[in-house]
């Protein structure tokens, strides 16, 4: 389908400079492309929740968090296999969200936010109290993690997975019907739009997405324990990232991600200033820019574009 | 363990549970009346703790004496935040708000490690450490006198929403701001005192919380879902439902922290929270809303 | 296109299968029965008109088949199976369309999108592209094929009008369910709409047209059932129903519909007498003191002025360039027919709809913008559509709260002025407004916009759903209120009540004052009966 072609030329460019260019910069840039690919993938699955969704998340750590232990499980008592453990990862995940969403999702809105927060907490005090996991302590990966190079490539294979995933995901029938649940759930269903599953289907694979993140983050790091891993700081990138970059827009979490990772290298070293500007941004972007800066950019462009043709017609046959 | 020790424990925990009662207090009226979930409430909470600390250490004012100044300080900062922060954001639907007073809430924890480091504090009071032994029985003073303190004011709370102009104004703006408004309730200023008197009861029971336990810049989030937990048992905008929800989430969490062991306190209470969502989400003991 | 339709289709509809039934089916909100034990079947190949007053049951009707509204007890069948326990989703696949009376679209998506939601969740494995093809074809016939880009927020309300019907046709329903989508259509408008509903009867087996548009009903539907509080007041075809006189007494005014002693009068029966039907003597004096009356120097110069205002929600603009005056002692009615801006323009003077345009000006003051609360503090009280009582609050709270700046002392006094009015109040002052019926609500509504000495009330359809007997009382009420000196706009659905009433008259359509004038003269005026009834064709 030739609507298909933009979107194509559009994500091979964004994969060549996202891929390439660290590449080319040595260790520091790898290092920072690294993160930047896994906050990309963080990024648009939560805005597949939120934006498409209306599915707002703050328990991103529980996600992130099972997919890391799951793949240090794997690694270290199954199978040596690095995409089997990923894949492992995003089943659990999957499975995980499927088993909460009928507490998540019983009420609109709200109880949705604060039920996964609930979640991300319940798991993190879980993995400190209980011993079998590794408790407090957490977990090593018992065999040496790739070379930062491999992990890098692995990264942006998952970037570039979780890209075609979100891009076919929403381009399809699930997102026009996740879209109408998100606009109005009871006019949705009216018109034979089953709820629950459609937001059952954006839940899982964000979540599994979510997860597969965690896992390579589990991988770079080497050892995992659950205060981090389990980290309420996951979801405050995840939400940064995409109120940011934009809720609902396709390029959001990749802008979201640069300004969140260029961001935390300027305040490297004033970690709390540099989370509660985060909050300021957030706070700050919310009420002056709901569509965050890619809905800004847009309309700097509609509005460039009216002044140069004073005449247009109105808008609307265009798109 | 000791039959003793056991219900020593329990009673224990259905004493703390007035206090995080009184917390969740202010979380349901904020939640009930405009339908903002403050996820800031826990870190108003731990500024209430900080005070009290600062209170002792600065000026030797007694935290328990210095309670209601707390409360009105606490008030005093949180009547803007409403007026400036949220309130334009209230007709753009519940996300905003929520995810404002989600900023808030991370911009609070980081100033506060800032300010006073990430260190772990306490109020040190004699009090709140001396046992208060009635038969075989022993729990910690500060247990009895949060609790007293708290059921008092939880029946002033009942007071004020069920019998003053005030409170009037605060259910019609609760049930119908439209018709409120007509009426000549000015719905915004109700919103606003309504968000102070919510951050007040944490304000307060923030205090009670640092006095009987230790706390740092980031131990909110944790209250906050505890109080989430206790307004759903409670049902939301229930009040006395509010203190039996505390009071029963208070004793079953000292169950598991009994039987599982002290780590799992905090879990007991969040997975009675996502069983309850799952099974009843109105609330188990839910009435009216206000 | 031709204004005139084509004929019916033949009216022997009961011959063939029964698409859908519901039978001894009742819905009660909280204390108000919305649907009262009703049986009524939906033939197929038929199109079948639901018609009746505001506050009749008609849009709960669909929403229970539907399958928004779970019924408190009876049951539903579609196609002699019981769907009665079916959630709307799966209704909506086994072919039940629906349209919402205030349209309902997805505004974030665009037009076709909003078409897309139906077409896979009725084929989910359809193919893009087929699918595509059939949403052009569906905006071709609904006049929106223009607008398949755009978002849906973009749309005007007449347009998303259209998109409500398109998105539900979409769904390949064998029941359509048409809720109100005549309301605001001009008559070239409604011709296409009529000519629409046509060409629909080939393809879909029913149609259930809920309609206050006379030309819709008479020339889509060959049989007609009419709703009054909730139950089936008379079932026929079009021309028998039409040509009944009970059903005309439902429209355009209770009083002769009563004294007959219809099936109307007898349907609903809330039997205790709510309060006294004669005052005593000396409460007339006691009403003046609620009353702020006018000095006579000041009667001159007008309490309220609406200046060339229009007003609207978001692109839909309800009212347009709308001038009125309220001299004080003054007694105004509003009429038209639903969708025309009467609720609108009582909310541009309560404060709660801002005007887009034009001025409001209260004693020469320029309050336009001004908030709900600071207009009340101006002597602006009303009384609301729905009645809007404060159900968690007790009565007397009710009425307190509506004076709120005065002092304790001063309240009693006008608790006492108001108990003496409504003395069925004073027995129920401590309990919970909820507890109260429709007609105790509506005095408790009454007697809460009394309570803060205003200098003008409106009064927006206080005769809504409740039994002719009630309205009798509360109008006699109105009308000592207007003996003591009240300013008041009538805002009514009820022609007659309104008439008798008032001493000016506007009549709105489509947001327009189109007709004005004494009450004598609109009461003979042609024009006044064919907007509601459209019979001087």
């Amino acid at each position: 389908m030739n609507t298909w072609r933009p979107t194509i030329l559009w994500m091979a460019a964004a994969l060549v400079v996202i891929v390439l260019v660290p590449l080319s910069t040595g260790e520091y840039g790898i290092e920072i492309g690294f993160r930047l690919l896994l906050y990309i993938v963080l990024g648009e699955a939560w805005n597949l929740m939120a934006g498409y969704g209306g599915l707002v998340s703050l328990g991103t750590a529980s996600s992130v968090g099972i997919g890391a232990y799951v793949l240090v499980g794997m690694l270290n008592h199954i199978s040596p296999s690095l995409p089997l453990a990923l894949t492992a990862s995003a089943v659990a995940a999957a499975i995980l969200a499927a088993i909460v969403s009928p507490a998540v999702f019983r009420l609109r809105g709200l109880y949705f936010t604060v039920g996964t927060l609930a979640l991300g907490e319940a798991l993190r005090l879980f993995m400190i109290n209980f011993n079998y996991f590794g408790g407090a302590t957490g977990l090593f990966l018992r065999d040496d993690p790739p070379s930062p190079t491999g992990l890098y490539i692995y990264a942006a294979v998952v970037f570039a997975l979780a890209t075609i995933v979100i891009s076919i995901y929403t381009r399809s029938r699930l997102s026009i019907a996740l879209r109408a649940v998100r606009d109005d759930e009871a006019a949705a269903a009216q018109i034979g739009v089953r709820a629950f599953r459609v937001k059952l289907a954006a839940f899982t694979v964000a979540s599994a997405l979510m997860a597969v993140a965690g896992a390579l983050q589990g991988l770079h790091l080497g050892t995992i324990e659950p205060y981090g891993t389990f980290g309420l700081q996951w979801s405050i990138d995840a939400v940064t990232i995409v109120v940011v970059g934009g809720m609902g827009q396709r390029a959001g979490a990749i802008v979201g991600a640069i300004v969140v990772v260029a961001l935390a290298e300027l305040l490297a070293d004033y970690p709390e200033l540099h989370v509660a500007i985060n909050g300021l941004i957030l706070i700050i972007v919310i009420r002056f820019a709901p569509a965050g800066l890619t809905g800004l950019a847009k309309r700097w462009w509609q509005y460039r574009k009216a002044a140069a043709t004073p005449f247009a017609p109105a808008a609307g046959n265009a798109s | 363990m000791s039959g003793a020790v056991l219900v020593s424990n329990l009673i224990s925990g259905v004493l703390l549970g007035g206090d995080l009662a009184l917390t969740a207090l202010g979380l349901s009226l904020v939640l009930g009346v405009m339908r903002v979930v403050n996820l800031a409430h826990g870190e108003f909470l731990i500024g209430g703790a900080y005070l009290g600390m600062f209170m002792l250490q600065l000026f030797g004012i007694d935290p328990l004496v210095g309670l209601l100044l707390i409360g009105l300080i606490l008030a005093v900062l949180a009547y803007p935040i409403q007026k400036f922060l949220l309130s334009p954001l209230i007709e753009k639907g519940v996300e905003a708000p929520m995810m404002t007073a989600f900023g808030l809430s991370v911009i609070l924890q980081n100033v506060y490690t800032i300010l006073f480091s990430g260190d772990t504090r306490s109020i040190e009071r004699s009090y709140a450490t001396e046992p208060l032994v009635i038969g075989s029985v022993t729990v910690a003073q500060i247990y009895v006198i949060g609790f007293a303190i708290s059921v008092v004011i939880i029946v002033l709370v009942h007071l004020l929403v069920s019998r003053t102009g005030f409170g009037r104004d605060l259910r019609a703006a609760a049930t119908d701001p439209t018709a409120a408004g007509i009426m000549g309730v000015d719905v915004k200023r109700v919103y606003a005192l309504t968000f102070a008197l919510g951050a007040a009861c944490a304000g307060v029971g923030g205090t009670l919380i640092g006095l009987a336990f230790s706390f740092t810049p980031t131990s909110g989030s944790g209250y906050l879902l505890t109080n989430f937990a206790i307004m759903v048992l409670g049902g939301l905008g229930n009040i006395f439902g509010t203190l039996i929800g505390g009071m029963l989430l208070g004793f079953l969490q000292s169950l598991g922290g009994v039987t599982l062991g002290d780590g799992y306190r905090e879990l007991v209470g969040l997975v009675i929270f996502l069983g309850v969502l799952a099974v009843k989400p109105q609330g188990l003991l839910s009435r009216g809303r206000i | 296109m031709s204004i005139q339709g084509q004929a019916v289709p033949a009216g022997d509809a009961r011959a063939t299968d029964v698409l859908m039934r519901i039978s001894g089916v009742t819905k009660r909100y909280g204390g108000v029965v919305a649907i009262d034990n009703l049986d009524l079947s939906v033939y197929a190949g038929e199109t079948l008109g639901i018609i009746g007053p505001n506050g009749a049951g008609k849009s709960t009707l669909v929403g229970l088949l539907g399958g928004a509204v779970t019924p408190t007890t009876g049951t539903i069948h579609l196609d002699g199976r019981d769907v009665t326990a079916l959630p709307a989703a799966d209704r909506a696949r086994q072919g039940i369309g629906r349209t919402y009376q205030i349209p309902r679209p997805f505004p974030d998506m665009t037009v076709e999108e909003n078409l897309l939601v139906a077409i896979f969740s009725a084929s989910p494995s359809l193919r893009y592209s087929q699918a595509r093809s059939d949403c052009r074809g569906i905006l071709e016939r609904t006049g929106l094929a223009d607008a398949a880009g755009r978002p849906a927020r973009a749309l005007p309300l007449l347009r998303r009008k259209r998109l409500e019907m398109a998105r539900a046709l979409a769904l390949r329903p064998k029941l359509l369910m048409l809720d109100e989508v005549g309301a605001g259509l001009i008559d070239s408008e409604i011709s296409e709409l009529i000519e629409l509903i046509h060409s629909l009867t080939g393809e879909i087996k029913s149609i259930l047209i809920v309609e206050h548009v006379m030309r819709v009903v008479k020339e889509c539907c060959a049989r007609l059932a009419v709703l009054n509080f909730g139950r089936l007041l008379l079932e026929g075809t079009t021309a028998q129903v039409l040509a009944s006189d009970d059903v005309a007494a439902v429209y355009l005014g209770t009083k002769h519909g009563a004294a007959k002693g219809g099936p109307a009068a007898q349907a609903k029966t809330e039997v205790a007498p709510l309060s006294q039907p004669d005052p005593p003597k000396d409460q007339a004096r006691a009403i003046a003191q609620v009353v702020a009356t006018a000095s006579s120097a000041a009667a001159d110069t007008p309490l309220v002025e609406l200046r060339d205002v229009s007003a609207g929600y978001g692109l839909a603009r309800v009212l347009s360039g709308v001038t009125l005056t309220i001299k004080p002692g003054q007694a105004i009615a509003v009429l038209g027919t639903n969708g025309a801006g009467k609720t609108t323009l009582a909310n541009v003077l309560n404060g709660t709809v801002k005007p887009t345009a034009g001025q409001l000006l209260i004693s020469g003051q320029d309050v336009t913008g001004w908030p709900s609360h600071r207009l009340s503090k101006l002597g602006l009280a009303q009384c609301m559509e729905g009645r809007r009582i404060f159900v968690e609050l007790s009565v007397e709270e009710n009425l307190r709260i509506a004076a709120r700046d005065v002092p304790v002392a001063i309240q009693r006094e006008r608790l006492d002025i108001v108990y003496g009015l409504f003395p069925i109040l004073a027995e129920r002052r401590h309990g919970p407004g909820m507890a109260l019926s429709g007609g105790q609500q509506q005095m408790l509504a009454i007697g809460r916009a009394l309570m803060s000495r205003p200098r003008l009330i409106v009064f927006d359809e206080i005769s809504l759903g409740l039994a002719p007997l009630i309205v009798d009382q509360l109008y006699a009420t109105l009308h000592e209120l207007r003996a003591a000196g009240l300013t008041m706009l009538i805002v009514e659905q009820d022609v007659d009540r309104a008439l008798d009433l008032a001493d000016h008259v506007h009549v709105l359509e489509q947001g327009r004052i189109a007709l004005s004038g004494a009450p004598q003269k609109i009461r003979s005026d042609p024009r006044l009966r064919h907007l509601y009834v459209g019979e001087a064709d």
